[in-house]
């Protein structure tokens, strides 16, 4: 491995107090992702924890799909996250974004097709319609904002016509892991 | 400590076989002082020649052995504890079966990569076998005589493998006389081994179960260190249910990996195809369950695989598994197959709340229904 990173990796995990154990598990893996994670760290400036998260899920990406880290940085969903406009932070987002979609592809995939569904109830924004948090439960929650009767008449309305909906049924399914909620493909 | 060369014989080269394969995997013996004239200690110590023994304290610290030097470690101690104890699965939360457990050893000779053990016994990582299981049989007696109107389903597969020592400790010829004369007790005997021969001699008169974990193949290759291949845990099972025991399977932990459908399906039918599914006490299912912490440890000793890679979130109880629609596709492909083999064999999921068995099998029974049907139907 080209000396000069590992002197800048070093350098720059110094700097930042990373635990040496941190630094001990990068140096050791394969060159190519030694390179990928210090390009990575150095153009978003990441934190030892950041680095770790980030880290962590694109190693398991790699594993479950027989390539390198590197590989991983260099697919398209996150080289594009990386070419994402605005900040350091919202790039950091993006990519997190970018990486947790591949490492739960069947999830996201449920999670997108929920929100396009509650989207398509066209609910007004005095009614908020949550579904569990990483799906884990059967229960939607649902709350009405109203100032008056008729302000909650109305998002009553509301509500009870988007229940009566494909949509709404849809979601349901979705929560109860009927196949296609499932499938990655 | 000296031991005496042993004298081979024809009718137990087969055990000593199996014993052998376990003598692999143990670097020392380590006896508690005291305990050198007990009957498990000789029995150990005849049926691995060759290998160093220790006469030890039993205050000795252990928290600086690592877990996998301490699998290779055979201790042989007297247990102080009560042994009998309510299986560790039964959360708040969760649908319970009310299986208690029955600890005459602790920890595995195997290696799963996703075991609780790692975490469980990491301060006390020893392969440990008690000097002193008739003490917990004596205490067992009170509890059945207590509750004489009760039939309770109890296992010794929780913290240890009940059978892969069986080769050097004949706990077998303890267990299967004493359950096999009791009418309200069914004794499970859990295995990822093939160490049934000990079995075949004994008469188990429907009181006990000897039952297998088992996975898809690529599981078992991958994430089963040192465990046995499903055709040979079927050919153990096919033995023993030929032997006149009940048997049970273990779909546990069921692992979301790539072809997962392919592979617990091939399972499945491999499996039963051989087997008198009449004769087939119970099978569970139960996806993989990860602790924070033995997550980490996880981490620490095994090359990332299988386990890790599924898509694990927390659930309420704090413990990671694959999130709830895969899994809940996971069991209902798993039921389906099942029912096609044989619809009347009893099922049960494993650490699951209500909401799962719910959307699984269209009810949740309370806890006493799942015990009381999982001893009835087929005894």
């Amino acid at each position: 491995m080209d000396e000069t990173i590992e002197r800048q990796i070093r350098a720059y995990a110094s700097e930042r107090r990373f635990h040496s154990e941190t630094v001990d598990r990068w140096l050791a893996k394969a060159d190519e992702d030694v390179v990928a994670l210090w390009e990575l760290t150095r153009e978003l400036r990441l934190g030892e924890n950041q680095l770790r998260d980030l880290w962590d899920w694109a190693e398991e990406i790699a594993a479950r799909d027989r390539k390198t880290i590197a590989a991983v940085f260099d697919s398209e969903p996150v080289r594009l996250a990386l070419r994402s406009p605005g900040g350091r932070n919202d790039r950091v987002k993006a990519l997190k974004s970018s990486l947790r979609r591949l490492r739960f592809p069947s999830l996201t995939k449920a999670q997108d097709r929920i929100g396009e569904l509650v989207a398509s109830m066209h609910l007004p924004p005095a009614v908020r319609f949550t579904v569990p948090d990483l799906l884990e439960g059967d229960d939607v929650r649902v709350e009405i904002v109203a100032r008056n009767p008729a302000a909650l008449a109305a998002a009553a309305r509301s509500l009870a016509d988007a229940a009566s909906a494909p949509a709404c049924g849809e979601i349901f399914e979705l929560l109860s892991g009927t196949p296609d909620s499932s499938s990655s493909d | 400590m000296s031991v005496a060369p042993q004298t081979v014989h024809p009718t137990t080269l087969r055990r000593v076989s199996s014993a052998r394969r376990v003598a692999d995997e143990i670097d020392s013996i380590e006896i508690e002082a005291g305990e050198e004239e007990s009957a498990v200690a000789r029995r150990i110590c005849e049926r691995l020649p060759g290998i160093p023994v220790h006469v030890v304290d039993n205050q000795r610290n252990e928290r600086a052995r690592d877990f996998s030097a301490g699998k290779r470690v055979l201790a042989v101690q007297r247990h102080r504890g009560t042994f009998l104890q309510h299986c560790p699965a039964g959360t708040t939360g969760m649908v319970c079966c009310n299986y208690l457990v029955i600890n005459f050893a602790s920890n595995c000779p195997f290696d799963c990569s996703y075991c609780f053990l790692q975490d469980y016994l990491a301060n006390n990582p020893s392969l440990k076998v008690f000097s002193n299981p008739g003490d917990g049989l004596a205490e067992l007696d009170g509890v059945l005589r207590q509750h004489a109107g009760r039939t309770l389903r109890i296992g010794t597969g929780e913290l240890a493998d009940s059978l892969a020592l069986d080769p050097l400790t004949d706990l077998s010829g303890l267990l299967v006389p004493f359950f096999a004369a009791r009418d309200n007790a069914l004794l499970e005997l859990k295995t990822k081994s093939t160490a049934v021969d000990s079995l075949l001699k004994l008469d188990p008169r429907d009181r006990i179960v000897v039952s297998w974990s088992v996975n898809a193949r690529s599981i078992i290759a991958g994430e089963e260190h040192g465990a046995a291949s499903l055709d040979e845990r079927v050919e153990a099972a096919r033995r023993v249910q030929q032997a006149g025991y009940l048997v049970g399977f273990h779909f546990d932990p069921l692992i979301a990996h790539a072809d997962w459908e392919e592979g617990y399906r091939d399972a499945v039918e491999s499996i039963f195809s051989s087997l008198d599914t009449r004769r087939v006490a119970w099978v569970s299912l139960g996806s993989l369950r990860l602790t924070p912490r033995l997550k980490a440890a996880i981490r620490r000793r095994h090359a990332l695989g299988q386990v890790l890679t599924g898509e694990l979130v927390p659930g309420a109880d704090g413990k990671e598994r694959v999130w709830r629609g895969l899994r809940l596709q996971m069991y209902r492909r798993m039921l389906e197959w099942l029912r096609a083999v044989d619809a009347s064999m009893p099922l049960y999921i494993c650490m699951e709340p209500v909401g799962v068995w719910e959307k699984v099998f269209g009810e949740a029974p309370s806890d006493r229904d799942v015990a009381r049907r999982l001893v009835a139907q087929r005894t």
